[in-house]
């Protein structure tokens, strides 16, 4: 630890003025690119962002955010700890701490698309609505989940429903619902053993940077940024996430996501489609057919 | 803001740097800000080109030649169907296709295009066997030739190979580039993954599968360093426009994904991730078996030693499948975006390539 500090109120002090700033930096960004958005905004000076720079820049103010949020805890801990005179001590204190925190970095996670699920009973969950290039795509562990079009768990009340036994004239239709409520109840189970294991992850991570930081903490050579020890934290995180990705269970995890929440859209795609048949409008199966006949007057035009 | 820094600080010493650290942050953010917001209109592509063939969604391109000929047959680069061709002339600085032009090479490029809901039905032989090869036949014709270099790039390399292999009389010499050739060797976490998919299930929920997938699965190899640790770092450049001028033109190509054709999608997953047909010699394309013993012209392999997409014994597995002795593995140290970018492969990678091609 550097000898050089301060105390503890001009570090209150400086990062407090840091987070109104920022807080300052998004309401300016969101004005200004709302301004460069209208018509009347064309002819102004300020170059207008297509919707790539905004949400790259939103994406980067959110993880400036979480940066701040992560390594201001990381270094509470370090800050505290090594004020302790006893190295053995000291290095217990941050291996405690850290333990300490693996709730609120499991909520910072859940922030991400790849953190918990917000909604069970929906086939996936929107990231962020600024994330870069990706537009708040559907879905956790990197896999696409229902979509747009809300499984069963968006009706209150129609899981017992469709719960019954399918029969009389409508038996069809009811026995596609069960479909439905059944597959959103496999896509929010597999989505809660996902997030169980990436709570697990984090766990992990904040072990292992426990052991990273703390022969330093003894050797009283500890981070001396924040900067420093968020990448630590980053390194560590990512060392725990490429052994747990390889294990049979991540894999069957996140596999089983994505085929609930593939079968899952299948069906809603199903049922919508029977209603538009009601309504004598074109569906994706009718589509479907018309581009194979397509492709095969191509080919037979080509043998020609 | 976020419930982590609300919390209220203990009485803790903090070193002056970490305090100047935290008091220059809001000049840098606004710096940074500053400086994505000017690189929102950066522009992509430097050397000039002509579309001398469309079909369907594809485009093949040539460059205009800048230097004298080298007298050497043409080269045609056969991009993957994911991510877009420009990473190959991607600014003037950064650009094989530059450095390649330089010394006096003639290039075309194969552009697949964005397919739509209409190539849910678009095969692997429709891309090998039927759009590869008629833009092969444009490029021959119009140079008068039997056959000339192919140049694949990951996934094109795979189609190159497979091309090669199916109609080697065409084909002069082959370069392959951070291409994959056994789709299953321990390092490759994207092959684990896609073990245990239902293949037939995803092609059938989306018909042709977005390209959110794919980015989705590819900052999941890395997930803290691609979707933090990455943005964070732009705070370092203290808003340096060129600096963030370059980082924009690789975020828009790293999350510019064509949407895959259901199809080839269902095929290749299939056939190359979880079965791994290429390696074993199973593998049947158009009802043709692909037997790469059949490729006895000279082959060039290039790999990163650090690409963590295709990782360097996915792609050097591939000399023993050879039926050629004219065979040389050139591995960089770079990754899988640094092949095309990085400084090192700018520098030695072109001239490694025309020194390869005049001695052939």
């Amino acid at each position: 630890m550097a000898s050089d500090s301060n105390p503890a109120g001009d570090w209150a002090a400086a990062l407090q003025k840091a987070q109104a700033d920022m807080l300052r930096q998004w309401s300016e960004l969101g004005q200004g690119w709302a301004r460069a958005a209208t018509p009347a905004a064309a002819g102004a000076a300020a170059p207008a962002a297509p919707a790539g720079a905004e949400n790259l820049a939103r994406h980067f103010l959110q993880q400036c955010e979480q940066y701040l949020g992560v390594s201001r805890s990381l270094w509470e801990l370090v800050t505290r700890a090594a004020a302790i005179s006893d190295p053995e001590q000291r290095s217990r204190a941050f291996a405690d701490g850290l333990g300490a925190l693996q709730q609120q970095f499991a909520g910072l996670w859940a922030a991400t698309p790849f953190g918990a699920p917000q909604a069970p009973g929906l086939g996936g969950f929107a990231g962020p609505a600024g994330f870069p290039g990706l537009g708040g795509f559907q879905g956790l562990g990197g896999f696409p989940g229902a979509g747009a079009f809300p499984g069963a768990g968006a009706f209150p009340g129609v899981g017992n429903a469709f719960a019954a036994p399918a029969l009389g004239p409508t038996r069809e239709q009811q026995e596609a619902w069960q479909r439905l409520v059944q597959l959103a109840a496999r896509s929010a189970q597999a989505q809660l053993q996902v997030a169980g294991l990436w709570n697990d992850i984090i766990g992990k991570s904040l072990r292992e940077l426990a052991e990273r930081v703390t022969p330093r903490l003894k050797s009283g050579a500890a981070p001396g940024s924040l900067k420093e020890i968020y990448d630590l934290w980053v390194d560590s995180a990512e060392s725990v996430y490429a052994q747990a990705a390889r294990g049979a269970a991540f894999v069957q995890a996140q596999a089983e996501l994505t085929n609930a929440t593939s079968q899952l859209r299948t069906a809603q795609r199903e049922l919508l489609e029977e209603w538009a048949k009601q309504f004598d409008l074109p569906t994706r199966s009718e589509l479907n057919s018309i581009h194979q006949q397509l492709r095969e007057l191509k080919a037979a035009l080509r043998r020609t | 803001m976020s419930e982590a820094s609300a919390t209220a600080p203990d009485a803790a010493p903090l070193p002056a740097a970490a305090l100047d650290e935290i008091g220059a942050l809001p000049g840098r953010l606004a710096a940074t800000l500053r400086s994505l917001q000017a690189a929102a209109d950066v522009s992509f592509g430097c050397s000039e080109k002509e579309a001398i063939h469309t079909e369907d969604k594809l485009t093949l391109y040539h460059y205009r030649p800048i230097a004298p000929s080298a007298n050497l047959p043409p080269v045609l680069i056969v991009y993957a169907l994911v991510n877009r061709p420009y990473m190959m002339d991607l600014q003037p600085d950064r650009s094989l296709i530059r450095r390649l032009l330089e010394l006096g090479i003639d290039v075309y490029l194969i552009d697949w295009g964005y397919p739509d809901g209409a190539d849910r039905y678009t095969d692997l032989n429709d891309y090998i066997n039927g759009y590869l090869h008629r833009a092969l036949d444009v490029v021959l014709k119009r140079h008068q030739i039997e056959s000339t270099t192919l140049l694949g790039v990951c996934q094109g390399g795979t189609f190159s190979l497979c091309y090669a292999a199916l109609h080697p009389e065409r084909v002069r010499n082959l370069i392959t580039m951070v291409t994959p050739v056994d789709f299953q060797t321990p390092d490759n976490l994207l092959s684990r993954w896609a073990q245990s998919i239902d293949v037939d299930a995803l092609v059938a929920a989306h018909g042709v599968v977005p390209g959110e997938v794919l980015n989705a699965a590819y900052v999941s190899l890395m997930p803290f360093r691609l979707l933090q640790q990455k943005y964070v770092n732009l705070l370092e450049a203290d808003g340096d426009q060129a600096q963030m001028d370059n980082f924009m033109r690789m975020e828009k190509w790293i999350f510019d994904s064509p949407a895959q054709a259901g199809a080839a999608f269902r095929e290749f997953t299939r056939w190359f991730f979880q079965e791994n047909r290429l390696l074993k010699g199973t593998l049947e394309i158009g009802g043709r078996k692909v037997d790469l013993k059949n490729i006895r012209q000279a082959v060039l392999n290039i790999y990163g030693k650090q690409d963590h997409l295709v990782p360097p014994a996915a792609s050097i597995a591939l000399e023993p499948l050879l039926g050629t002795a004219d065979y040389m593995a050139l591995g960089l140290d770079v990754g899988h975006i640094g092949m095309y970018v990085s400084g090192r492969s700018q520098r030695e990678l072109p001239q490694a390539i025309a020194y390869w091609l005049q001695r052939r």
